[in-house]
């Protein structure tokens, strides 16, 4: 039991040291990005809340299947606790989301689908706790709780299916984060499809030309906000295959790259590449966001647990006082 | 050797809130056999019938019925559960016939017409089935709770205050209930009225 | 108190043959017209869910009127999504109704001790689908009249109406019998039927918008496919789960 206690207590220690190490090295190791200046390190607060915000949410849903097969309360402390410090990370994630975005991308809020399904996590997890504390009856709360808990769950694959589809635009550099994913972008041919929409930004292609070993587009640009027509000239090194010059969007930190040319037959594929993009290519960067992961995943665990404890606490304390109330 | 019916109450306690009524009721009945359960107001003689007919939770303990050699929880075992009790309500929009022969539907009987009339003229109320229940007295309100509670016939019946709002018919309607659910099988009456006590075989006095 | 009681009577006891247990579907549509007559009887749901589904239309066209004559782009998606919101907050007032009908009026015993948890949870479900079909119809003819909306592809709209208020009943029946047993109940059923309503309402109002536009059935069907897989998987959940709301 002693050892037990030890090992809590050195467990909790070293967890407090790698989170202050993470706080450090988010300003003092990690570097500054080229677009982005200091706002560039909030990934390593903010990916790490959002991605535990869907643990707690799988974990709470896994001790309510318990609850519901087992009955003990135990279950249930573990199911509200999960969804409490789910609830915090999430806010937490979505306010330094807003945050960052409303700094880099010139608006706090998109209808990107992260930000449609971190807002419906939210407004879930609100509904848990308005049920909770709707129901009188401790046993019925723990059951009904349970029960809507997992009704949720089951409609989350049909939230991250359908929230893409809502709006095309991701302005979460999905694609950049990981290294060799890709995102697709979209070709533009000068003599067929020669509009098409990256996001919520319309590209018609105007031109196409060879200066040297260098391909030139013509791109012209409409986008919610812009008043007038803007044309951009991204370009593309033929030799080396590679996106050369990337202008920025108008207003926008946002650039517009060239990323495949087909000059025989006029073809181009544009795609649009958002600040933070190649952020984790610096490797710097990317070991202490790893470390920010196992860090932040250590602390849910802990918050979550202890405030299970206290919870089970709680109940056994009120059953205690009304025993000592009964007459002898 | 079975038994052909057994209603066992093993160590059933309830709880409201984190408040106890009842701990560590135990008993067993067979068929033919009639308990009366006594004892003051709050003293969790209703619950225990609830218990019993698997409309509440016990926070301990079980309740089984064997049946022909088969174990049933109450909550599986609807077909052999009848209850009365001023807290069974029926539908006040509809007639006494439609709620009787709403009930039959859900529970599988075949019945027609005529056979729920009979059983409407059984507990008193001949003629009054077109009414709506809204329009019934406390006491006819009584009577067709026997007659939701008799329609399948139970094996083990609950009378929870059987006699409340009965006029001296309504009581010899219940003394013929109770003597005709003997052949039948097992009823067990919650009351405080003590010339109620003569029913049963046994009586069980809570919150002694 | 530890009461113990035990017979030693040998009662020679002819219990009567005790009746099997009630088909499943006969039981379910015993429920259904059962909620059917007391709800054309009492009017509580049919009332409250038609004067808010025509309130809202008319709240709409009042405020709408002169949008219909411009040439919007995005007027089909501005209507689909107009008409799938009032369907929703009619839906809101009324689909709760029959589950807390019967804890309101104390009843929920009575069906408990009579018919099989899944039968009670079908004869609902199969109550709140007629009830939104109703509601839905009423509302698309209204709304189509009173904002003069020109569909395109009205077969695939009537597909689209008719897939959304499947999965609509399929992800709130659960939802109003678990609020029937809370204390605030108005409020709290849109609280919790919302959040899991997202992806339907989603998928729905883009290819209503679709129908709208005139666009043809290819356009529909992979929101109805998703409609379709949406209904199916909650009302799996709901069958499993229900035992545990309905148990007392």
């Amino acid at each position: 039991m002693s050892d037990r206690l030890r090992l809590d207590q050195a467990a909790k220690l070293l967890l407090g040291v790698w989170m202050a190490g993470i706080v450090v090295a988010m300003f003092l190791v990690v570097p500054q990005y080229v677009g982005l200046g200091d706002a560039g390190r909030i990934i390593i607060l903010h990916v790490p809340t959002a991605w535990i915000t869907t643990v707690a949410f799988t974990v709470s849903a896994v001790y309510s299947i318990r609850y519901l097969w087992k009955r003990r309360e135990a279950d249930d402390a573990g199911a509200v606790a999960a969804a409490e410090v789910g609830f915090l990370f999430c806010t937490l994630a979505t306010v330094s989301g807003m945050w960052f975005a409303n700094v880099v991308w010139g608006t706090p809020w998109n209808w990107d689908p992260r930000e449609t399904t971190i807002l419906i996590l939210l407004l879930i997890y609100a509904a848990y706790f308005a049920l909770r504390s709707a129901l009188d009856d401790v046993e019925r709360r723990r059951r009904l709780a349970a029960v809507y808990n997992l009704f949720a769950a089951v409609t989350m694959p049909f939230l991250l299916f359908v929230a893409p589809r809502m709006a095309q635009s991701t302005l979460h550099p999905n694609c950049a984060f990981i290294q060799g994913s890709h995102c697709d972008g979209i070709w533009l041919e000068i003599n067929g499809t020669r509009v098409g929409q990256l996001g919520d930004v319309v590209l018609a292609l105007q031109g196409i030309e060879q200066r040297g070993d260098l391909a030139v587009a013509q791109v012209e640009v409409r986008m919610p906000g812009l008043q007038n027509v803007a044309v951009l000239a991204p370009t593309f090194e033929l030799t080396s295959g590679k996106p050369a010059d990337r202008p920025e969007f108008p207003g926008q930190q946002f650039l517009l790259a060239v990323e495949g040319v087909d000059l025989a037959n006029g073809r181009v594929l544009l795609n649009m590449e958002a600040p933070g993009s190649g952020l984790l290519s610096n490797s710097r960067t990317f070991w202490t966001f790893m470390a920010a992961n196992i860090g932040f995943l250590g602390l849910f665990i802990w918050l979550y647990r202890l405030r299970a404890d206290v919870l089970l606490l709680q109940d056994r304390l009120a059953r205690r006082e009304v025993a000592y109330e009964l007459p002898a | 050797m079975s038994e052909p019916l057994r209603l066992i109450v093993n160590d059933v306690a309830v709880e409201y809130g984190t408040r106890r009524v009842l701990a560590g009721v135990s008993f067993a009945l067979r068929a033919g056999e009639t308990l009366v359960v006594t004892g003051a107001n709050g003293s969790g003689k209703s619950s225990l019938l609830r218990v019993i007919c698997g409309l509440q939770r016990a926070a301990h303990g079980t309740v089984t019925i064997e049946m022909d050699g088969r174990v049933f929880r109450p909550s599986e075992a609807l077909h052999l559960l009848g209850w009365v009790a001023p807290d069974l309500h029926l539908y006040r929009e509809l007639t006494a016939l439609e709620n009787l022969a709403f009930f039959a539907a859900v529970r599988g009987i075949r019945c027609t017409h005529a056979d729920l009339e009979a059983l409407l003229d059984e507990v008193g109320l001949g003629g009054r089935g077109g009414d709506l229940l809204a329009a019934y007295s406390s006491g006819m309100t009584q009577r067709l709770r026997y007659a939701y509670a008799l329609l399948h016939h139970p094996v083990v019946l609950a009378l929870d205050e059987p006699t409340v709002t009965f006029d001296a018919r309504g009581v010899a309607l219940v003394e013929g209930v109770v003597s005709r659910q003997r052949e039948r099988g097992i009823t067990i009456i919650a009351t405080n009225d003590p010339r109620e006590e003569r029913f049963g075989d046994y009586i069980l006095r809570l919150g002694q | 108190m530890e009461p113990h009681v035990s017979s030693q009577s040998a009662a020679d006891a002819s219990t009567s043959a005790a009746p099997s247990e009630a088909p499943l579907l006969a039981a379910a549509w015993a429920v259904f017209r059962k909620d059917v007559r007391s709800e054309l009887r009492t009017r509580y749901a049919l009332n409250a869910i038609l004067l808010f589904a025509v309130s809202t239309v008319v709240a709409m066209s009042l405020g709408m009127g002169p949008l219909t004559i411009s040439r919007n782009a995005d007027l089909p998606i501005i209507q689909a999504a107009l008409l799938w919101v009032a369907i929703l907050f009619a839906a809101f007032t009324g689909l709760a109704r029959a589950f807390v009908q019967e804890e309101e009026a104390r009843t929920a015993a009575a069906l408990r001790l009579s018919a099989r948890p899944t039968a009670v949870f079908l004869g609902k479900l199969l109550f709140n689908l007629a009830l939104l079909l109703l509601l839905v119809a009423v509302t698309t003819v209204l709304f189509v009249i009173m904002l003069r909306v020109q569909v395109g592809n009205p077969g695939l709209l009537a597909a689209l109406l008719l897939a959304g208020s499947l999965g609509l009943v399929a992800a709130t029946t659960l939802i109003a019998a678990i609020i029937a047993r809370a204390s605030v109940k108005g409020a709290l059923f849109a609280v919790l039927s919302f959040p899991l309503l997202a992806p339907l309402l989603v998928v729905a109002i883009q290819g209503s918008a679709n129908a709208i536009a005139g666009r043809g059935w290819e356009s529909g069907v992979g929101s109805l496919q998703v409609l379709a897989g949406y209904t199916i998987a909650l009302f799996t959940a709901s069958l499993f789960l229900f035992n545990s709301v309905w148990e007392p």
